[in-house]
């Protein structure tokens, strides 16, 4: 949201295109805005608090313009905390590239729109970000582009993503509201033609290990919140983990990270 | 660049698109038609292929009128963008003339102009659309009844840069819900003339009035989040909001209420149990009204079926 202040900020700023929004739009509406008032043939889209790495947008039009038939290429994002140093991380998608489709809907290929560049030519295929969706509108766009669009993998890190963490008041900040959203989310993307033609069980088995991926997700991070006594965060975290997946939540596995650092303090 | 853009959005039904299209096409002089082809799948593409000077644009997955409409936005280069269903006809010249009157009133964003109703059940009668028609500062007029017919409005391309796009959240109310933010910042004009052929909508058309309930609850959800969160909403006084929701509601009943009696006569009860739930919980008065239509077509109908 930008407020009065940023205005004539901005509007000095040369080099770029800026547009003031009245009417908050949210994420996706005001991203589609963004898209209609581009030019160009390839979209990347970059949050206010992330960085693009130098050359990296370069590095992926050449990959789109060698590859014709590919949706959106995406590569590593490095890590970086709160103040903008980075932590070491590097998450990278694992898959080479080419169909990603169920890889996506299983929340197994990490695409961020940091990371992704996309053609804009597919935009008008599979339609623009959905405006009826709060969040996760950049994840069920990928899906959609790549239900119909093989995906480019390059290996070159191209930005710094700030990770948000419990208080910074980021919209990924109430984790168990977003991945609860992601696993109901998921079962209207099965409705895509494509998910629909495969056969049950494929689907039933991504269904599942997505789950169990959400659930870890949210365990790991409630273990993580606890030391730093963010206990609301943590509870709504082990809830929400409860209730997708009890079987998976339940397993002592996914405490150990909590009883290692009990134990340190004990010791 | 063209003067003005017609947006097309069309699925399944090829019969009628080269209709609209050439009328389209000779309602201006520098006119581009985008046909968006909202993941048809019948022979539209293969009509729309034999059709010259038009952009042919197909979605491949669904994205209901408003997707669709953005994505013609998206495709479009024109200074003004108009909207037109499959269905509907733009009268010739129609185009160029409401262009030239908005590009002659700089602070206007939107100008729209008269429509005629056609019946496709009694041919050759057409009713005027819109008597009187409001210009100027129209937001609160608005708010309360969606008076202009989509296909009937010319706004400029630069409105959306500063209100947005269309919003696939509200499905079916998203041209009422675009209008309301463009009357919010910009004076609305009017051409007191017919522009634009309506067909009426029936039941068995496949539009989107059989659920006439569901529109209700989706406009009268965004009446309160989001369209009195407007500046000159929240400028006004709460009193000023509590009327024009009155209103709001009363003209909804009343919309309902025909709806039902209309569901009644084509014998989907179930729909009509819904309208009228809908309405008695919008506006008691109507109601009564309602209640009055019912009991006078019941008794008509025994009249016919005497056992």
């Amino acid at each position: 949201m930008l407020r009065l202040i940023t205005q004539p900020h901005f509007a000095a700023l040369k080099g770029i295109k800026y547009i003031h929004l009245d009417i908050g739009q949210g994420m996706a509406g005001a991203r589609n805005v963004g898209i209609l008032a581009s030019a160009a043939d390839y979209v990347a889209f970059l949050d206010d608090d992330d960085v693009r790495l130098p050359g990296s947008l370069d590095v992926q039009v050449e990959a789109l313009m060698n590859d014709p038939e590919a949706g959106f290429v995406c590569g590593p994002m490095m890590m970086a905390d709160q103040e903008g140093n980075l932590t070491g991380e590097v998450t990278a998608p694992k898959s080479s590239g080419g169909d990603v489709f169920w890889d996506l809907l299983e929340m197994d290929f990490p695409a961020m729109p940091l990371s992704v560049m996309i053609r804009k030519a597919c935009l008008t295929r599979v339609g623009l970000l959905n405006t009826a969706l709060l969040t996760l509108e950049d994840w069920d766009l990928f899906v959609r582009i790549a239900e119909l669009y093989p995906v480019i993998v390059a290996d070159q890190p191209v930005g710094i993503y700030t990770k948000p963490t419990a208080s910074s008041g980021q919209s990924s900040s109430p984790q168990a509201r977003l991945l609860s959203h992601a696993a109901r989310h998921q079962l209207q993307l099965f409705r895509l033609p494509r998910a629909r033609a495969a056969p049950a069980k494929k689907r039933r088995e991504v269904r599942k290990r997505a789950l169990c991926r959400i659930v870890d997700t949210l365990l790991w991070n409630a273990v993580q919140a606890i030391p730093q006594r963010a206990y609301k965060f943590a509870c709504a975290n082990i809830f929400a983990a409860l209730r997708l997946n009890p079987q998976r939540a339940l397993r002592p596995r996914g405490y150990r990270k909590l009883r290692m650092i009990l134990r340190q303090r004990a010791g | 660049m063209p003067t003005t853009s017609v947006v097309i959005t069309t699925h399944n039904r090829p019969h009628l698109l080269p209709r609209a299209i050439a009328s389209a096409q000779a309602a201006g002089t520098d006119v581009e038609v985008v046909v968006v082809d909202d993941a048809s799948n019948d022979e539209t593409a293969e009509v729309c292929r034999n059709l010259s000077g038009i952009r042919y644009v197909r979605v491949e997955r669904n994205q209901q009128v408003a997707g669709a409409r953005n994505i013609g936005i998206l495709n479009s280069t024109g200074h003004y963008i108009a909207f037109l269903d499959d269905d509907d006809v733009r009268l010739a010249g129609s185009l160029d003339l409401q262009a030239a009157a908005l590009s002659s009133a700089p602070e206007a964003g939107l100008i729209y102009g008269q429509a005629l109703i056609n019946d496709p059940e009694q041919v050759g009668t057409e009713m005027l659309y819109l008597r009187r028609c409001p210009q100027g500062d129209v937001f609160w007029e608005l708010l309360e009844q969606n008076f202009i017919p989509c296909g009937a409005a010319v706004f400029r391309r630069s409105c959306l840069l500063r209100i947005g796009l269309l919003d696939q959240s509200v499905p079916g109310i998203d041209d009422w819900d675009l209008w309301i933010r463009i009357a919010a910042f910009y004076t609305v004009i009017v051409i007191e003339q017919p522009v634009l052929v309506w067909r009426k909508s029936s039941p068995t058309s496949g539009q989107g009035t059989s659920r006439a309930d569901q529109l209700v609850k989706i406009s009268t959800r965004l009446m309160h989040r989001k369209w009195f969160e407007l500046q000159p909403a929240v400028d006004a006084c709460a009193k000023k909001r509590r009327e024009v929701y009155r209103r709001f509601s009363k003209n909804m009943a009343s919309h309902l209420a025909f709806e039902t009696v209309r569901a009644v006569r084509e014998g989907s009860l179930f729909c009509a149990r819904r309208n009228a739930v809908a309405a008695l919980q919008l506006h008691p008065w109507s109601s009564v009204k309602l209640a009055l239509s019912l009991t006078l077509r019941k008794r008509t109908s025994k009249q016919r079926h005497p056992d």
